[in-house]
Formats: structure tokens, sequence, C-alpha cells
């Protein structure tokens, strides 16, 4: 069941000399090389709250074990980001049509991954969000 | 202005009954600007022997709430090392033997590996920034 990951990144111009990284990862079970074997599948939903919503619940049965966060921010105004949190701790600002692919450990229940469309007002429109998750935790059945 | 391009793929035959196949791209760009990203710390690589946390970026040598994103890569093959990444005291995940993330980072909280044990670790890093 291996569900391979690949990452690619290039630029011409940001240094002197061009950029090329390509890397691909099996996602595996956690210290075995037993390939992940449950996903949530791509879900899409529309941000329009201003404070955190939970995407992801943590699962406490899921703690340590391999999990893997895909996100878009699929708007297309650069203005309009999410912001992503996890235990309090905010990651990092997705803005318009940002990725990210992070690991997640469900250290306890407070470890939710949480997103905000901080900057949405009436006018701006919603923030169509993709996400998945791939992961070995059997008790997780739910998103949020 | 510089124009950089990160692209992920994920893809599977046999997870599902039907085969996963997910492409897409992004242009690396400042925060709430269509303007690339022009500041970059090129790729990097460090091996550690020890479990003390590694500071890979201080918050304080950046600005706050950009656009900033950090990519990071186990080089390892033994399948049970890892290394636990954090922002600040908050854990975000481990990265075993193999894995890679691109990591959006607003720069409040320093980018911070915990390695998972006493063996050999090398992780390759870059970040894409705004200063």
């Amino acid at each position: 069941m291996a569900t391979t990951a690949t990452f690619t990144l290039t630029s011409a111009d940001i240094a002197g000399d061009p950029v090329n990284v390509s890397k691909t990862a099996t996602c595996t079970k956690a210290g075995a090389t037993t390939d992940l074997d449950q996903t949530t599948g791509l879900n899409r939903v529309h941000l329009r709250s201003t404070t955190n919503k939970v995407l992801l619940a943590a699962n406490a049965e899921g703690n340590d074990l391999s999990a893997k966060v895909y996100i878009i921010n699929k708007a297309t105004d650069p203005t309009l980001y999410l912001t992503v949190t996890i235990n309090a701790q905010t990651i990092g600002k997705l803005y318009a049509g940002d990725w990210m692919f992070i690991p997640w450990s469900q250290t306890d229940t407070s470890a939710d991954i949480e997103v905000a469309a901080t900057n949405w007002t009436a006018s701006t429109g919603d923030i169509p969000v993709e996400y998945a998750l791939f992961h070995e935790d059997t008790d997780f059945l739910t998103n949020a | 202005m510089a124009t950089t391009t990160a692209t992920i793929t994920l893809a599977s035959t046999d997870l599902l009954s039907d085969e996963l196949a997910l492409t897409t791209s992004a242009t690396l760009t400042q925060a709430g600007t269509a303007t690339g990203i022009t500041q970059a710390a090129g790729l990097s690589r460090k091996t550690t022997t020890a479990t003390a946390d590694v500071t890979l970026f201080t918050a304080a040598d950046y600005a706050d709430n950009k656009a900033d994103k950090v990519y990071i890569k186990v080089t390892n093959t033994e399948a049970a090392r890892y290394v636990g990444i954090k922002l600040g005291s908050a854990t975000v995940g481990r990265l075993y033997a193999g894995d890679w993330a691109l990591i959006p980072w607003d720069g409040t909280a320093n980018f911070i590996y915990a390695p998972g044990s006493t063996d050999e670790i090398t992780v390759e890093y870059m970040m894409f920034h705004e200063g």
C-alpha cells in the first residue's frame, strides 16, 4: 500500500545558481518500513472563521504514531491567508495557493490542528481549504 | 523578483480502491502579495549523535508573521531513526528516515528539531524567507 510523497523545488533566480531539489518519500508507519494504510481522503471546506477551528482533532491513541498532513489554501486572492496552529502554537501562514506537508504527532488531545481565516471579512469571500491525512492510527475515525 | 516553485505529488495505486494522484504547485510569494519570495537559507546538512534539541532557525533573527517556508528531510535509511519537529515548545510531529516536510513558519517561535536517539541522524534543510 505504498503512498509516495514527492517534493520538487525549483528556482532559476533566487540564488546565483539554479536551485533544483527533488525528493520522494514513501509514507511508512513509525519506525518501520511498513506502508501507511489509512487516509481521510482529500477533503474540502470553505473557511470564514477568523478564530481557530479544528481541522483535525488529535487522538491520544495516535501519540507518536506516524501521520502526515497535507493542507492547501485554494484561494486566489494573494492577500487571503490561513493561520495554521497546533497545540496553541502558530505553525505558520498559508497564503493563496500555498500548501504544506507536515508530520503530525498527536502528543495529547491538545494537539489538534486548527486553522483560521484570519483576515476574512464578509467582502473577501470564503477561503477554500483542501486537506488530507495519511496515518496509521486505527482509532482515528473522524476528522473533527 | 525571484520565482521559486514548490510542487508536491502524492501518489498511490493501492492505498484506496481507486488510484490517488495529486499534484499541485505553489509559487512562493511574500506575505499578502504576488511578489516572489527573494531570500533563502540554502540547502544545508547537519548530523547529530545526541538527543539535545537543535535550533535550526532562531525566531529573533527573522521578521514575524511572514510567508516563510522551511523544507526539512531526514536522509537516513534506517527506519527507526527520526527527529521530532518543534516550534518553540510545541511538538509538531516526527520525521522518520526518508521523510520530508514543507512547513510554513511565521517566525514567532524557534524552529527546532530533536533527534530521536544518539544514533547518527542527518537532516537536510533550507528556508525561504522575507528577512
